[in-house]
């Protein structure tokens, strides 16, 4: 574990509040800039599967075959409704899956370490925290009510074998100032005593004290009000360009991940149904689900009067078709083939006026151009 | 500051409970038509005394004079009560309660509070043993020991125990608090008898509450092992033992409400443990006392007890505020 604080502390701490960040950042930053021109990768998930057992003893896979490419220095988000595995697929990046469930097949590799879903023990520990910082969808309630926030802070140096922890205590400070909190006001606070948001912050606190280069936010604004979520996202925009992440944010609201993310990938019934870069994306959806899902957010659309709800509901693990497209049941688009075959996730020139290496993916038999048309 | 604006109301009611029941075991005695005061006033009298002895005799037992209204008898009660004198004891013949107590009191408080830190230390510990590895075998076998003890009625636990390690393989002696032939005091042959005559009551309050404890624990544990911030430190790459110390200290808070809780409950098994140990303490003491109707020893035993439950529920409560920043503040 790199330590950087006692360069900070020669900066001065206050005259140069993230003097350690930005250095300690120095070599991820340049690794985003070096990323414009030759993309580089910081996680490459593979052909992964995860199944749960369910009562009757089926295994059904909560994610199928996933393949999904995090570049170094962008912001990827991975959006679909609530049961769509996106939880599931994000916490692979830390090698963990929710008991009952197993990875059937696939790899996640991250750039430095390799295939995390092989590693055990004390090597997948100095991952989780260390490698990869983990927001969690219920970051409300992550850290143990009977300690405080520093306290807890020096469990995490300890587990990491952090061998300066004024250093660690520091770099929290640093990162409270960051995002707008008083550093040794938080410290020295139990989470009952922290509001909403500012438990969140220090969910992003705890997830980058040990300067992980990869950042994952599972529903970081769910529990939030309008204003807090407003404020956390800004925060979450700032902190990544500052210290130079790989972040990929996991939510079921486009309207969160349409200003902030540089990529998206759709996510539906266990399956990446499309992917490519968020404006592109956004703007013309080339697979019926993106397209619904954009219509179904005003904050996207900008106009309330347009936004019209998904039909049906999502499936869960059960009700995911078996044979062929897992969205034909609400799809609008629907055809003959699309019950027997499941589209592939196959790359795309994409869009008329974009193409040629845009990075485009999409699963679906009908034509681009007629989704996009219509 | 916290703490003690905390602590008076529980202080407050815990005063109204022991007032209540002083109140409702002065009103059992006196306002029932055929009160023992009443019957052996009429003893007195048919014995020959003149009223004024019988009313003074009567007085000195029971303490307070039967024929003053009910009121004035129950003032002067409250009164004598709040200097510490309890009345005299019938069966004791005209004892000062307070002295009947204060000799069984140890008797019972030593023997229950050292069952019940054993079964609160071996109870919590199987407990969180059973739930942590609640899908294989031996959590499986710990939980059942758990609901058996919990399930099986104290004076069966007590007569088993005393048939088998008594009566059967002649392992330990039971029967008054020593060996009567050995002079009490500080001295080797005393000691030992003392501890080996506690030792079957001991188990037998241990095993009493082993199975609360146990089944309490075990549930409690499983809870916090499903709350977001255990998976959250699992995530983090925290070690298990820190993980593990998390899950323990959380799943030890609610077990102070079961402390209180299991105070009341061993006090009033010593009615039968100790009944079926012959030892005297209180539990002892209040069985005899019911047995022939000793009014006064009954409401002072009574009174005691509460007074026990409620100093109970008053240290939880400081336990649970010393580890839990929530409350404390
Ligand atoms: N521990 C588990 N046991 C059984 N099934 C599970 C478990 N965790 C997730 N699943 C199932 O896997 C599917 C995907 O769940 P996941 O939590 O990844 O979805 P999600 O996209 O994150 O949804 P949400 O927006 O609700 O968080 C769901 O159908 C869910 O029921
Ligand atoms: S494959 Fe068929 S059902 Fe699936 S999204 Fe495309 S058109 Fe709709
Ligand atoms: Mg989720």
């Amino acid at each position: 574990m790199t330590d950087t604080a006692p360069q900070a502390a020669a900066a001065g701490a206050f005259a140069a509040p993230l003097a350690s960040i930005a250095s300690a950042a120095g070599s991820a930053a340049s690794a985003a800039s070096a990323a414009s021109a030759t993309p580089e990768t910081e996680v490459l998930v593979r052909d992964l599967t995860v199944c749960f057992r369910t009562d009757r003893g089926e295994e059904l896979p909560a994610v199928a075959h996933a393949d999904l490419t995090l570049q170094a220095g962008l912001i990827t988000g991975l959006v679909g409704e609530s049961g769509s595995g996106k939880s599931t697929l994000a916490l692979t990046l830390l090698g963990a899956v929710p008991s009952p469930g197993r990875i059937t097949s696939g790899s996640v590799q991250l750039t430095g370490i390799g295939d995390v879903t092989r590693l055990k023990g004390a090597a997948l520990r100095q991952v989780r925290g260390g490698k990869v910082g983990y927001v969690f969808q219920a970051s409300q309630n992550s850290l143990n009510p009977l300690k405080t926030v520093g306290k807890q802070l020096l469990d995490l140096g300890r587990a990491h074998d952090v061998e300066y922890l004024p250093g660690l205590v520091r770099r929290a400070r640093e990162l409270c100032e960051l995002m707008g909190m008083d550093g040794k006001r938080v410290l020295d606070s139990y989470q009952h005593e922290l509001s909403g948001g500012m438990r969140q912050r220090v969910g992003i606190v705890f997830a980058l004290v040990l300067n992980a280069r990869v950042l994952v936010l599972d529903e970081p604004t769910t529990a939030l009000d309008m204003l807090s979520q407003a404020a956390v996202l800004k925060i979450i925009g700032q902190v990544h360009k500052e210290i130079g992440l790989t972040t990929l944010i996991v939510t079921h609201d486009m309207g969160v991940v349409s200003e902030l993310a540089d990529r998206l990938a759709v996510m539906y019934g266990g399956r990446i149904v499309e992917d490519g870069p968020a404006e592109q994306l956004l703007r013309r959806p080339s697979h019926p689900y993106t397209r619904a899902l954009i219509n179904a957010t005003a904050r996207v659309t900008g106009d309330i009067s347009r936004a019209r709800a998904l039909p049906g509901r999502p499936p869960d693990l059960a009700s995911i078709p078996r044979q062929g497209c897992v969205f034909r049941q609400r799809c609008a688009f629907v055809m003959d083939q699309c019950a027997t075959e499941e589209p592939p996730l196959d790359a795309w020139g994409g869009d008329i006026d974009n193409a040629g290496g845009s990075g485009r993916r999409r699963a679906c038999h009908a034509t681009p151009e007629a989704v996009i048309g219509a | 500051m916290r703490t003690l604006t905390r602590l008076l109301p529980k202080l407050a009611v815990g005063l109204v409970m022991i007032w209540a029941v002083a109140t409702f075991t002065f009103f059992l005695v006196h306002a029932l038509p055929g009160s023992p005061g009443d019957a052996a006033y009429e003893n007195y009298i048919l014995s020959g005394m003149s009223p004024e002895q019988a009313q003074a005799k009567v007085s000195s037992i029971y303490g307070f004079t039967s024929h003053d209204p009910l009121l004035v008898q129950y003032r002067g009660y409250l009164w004598r009560l709040l200097h510490g004198d309890l009345g005299q004891s019938i069966s004791y013949s005209g004892v000062p309660v307070t002295h009947v107590l204060r000799a069984a009191a140890p008797w019972t408080i030593f023997p229950a509070l050292a069952g019940l830190v054993i079964a609160f230390l071996v109870g919590t510990s199987f407990g969180a043993v059973a739930a942590v590895k609640r899908s294989s075998r031996w959590g499986g076998l710990l939980s059942m020991s758990g609901s058996f003890f919990a399930g099986i009625p104290v004076f069966v636990l007590a007569l088993v125990l005393a048939f088998l390690f008594h009566t059967e393989w002649n392992l330990l002696p039971y029967g008054d608090t020593s060996d009567v032939t050995l002079t009490p005091g500080f001295n080797g042959p005393y000691v030992v008898s003392v501890v080996q005559h506690a030792i079957l009551p001991v188990a037998t309050y241990a095993l009493l509450g082993y199975g609360a404890w146990l089944l309490t624990m075990k549930s409690s544990v499983i809870s916090v092992l499903g709350d977001d911030f255990i998976l959250a430190a699992e995530l983090r790459g925290l070690r298990p033992r820190t993980r593990m110390r998390y899950v323990s200290r959380n799943a030890i808070l609610p077990m102070f409400t079961v402390f209180a809780l299991s105070i009341g409950y061993l006090l009033g098994g010593s009615v039968l443990v100790e009944n079926v140990f012959d030892y005297p303490g209180l539990g002892n003491v209040l069985f005899q006392a019911i047995g022939a109707r000793d009014y006064p020893l009954m409401s002072g035993a009574f009174l005691l007890i509460t007074v026990a439950i409620v100093l109970a529920n008053i240290v939880a409560d400081l336990l649970y505020t010393v580890i839990d920043p929530r409350v404390r503040r």
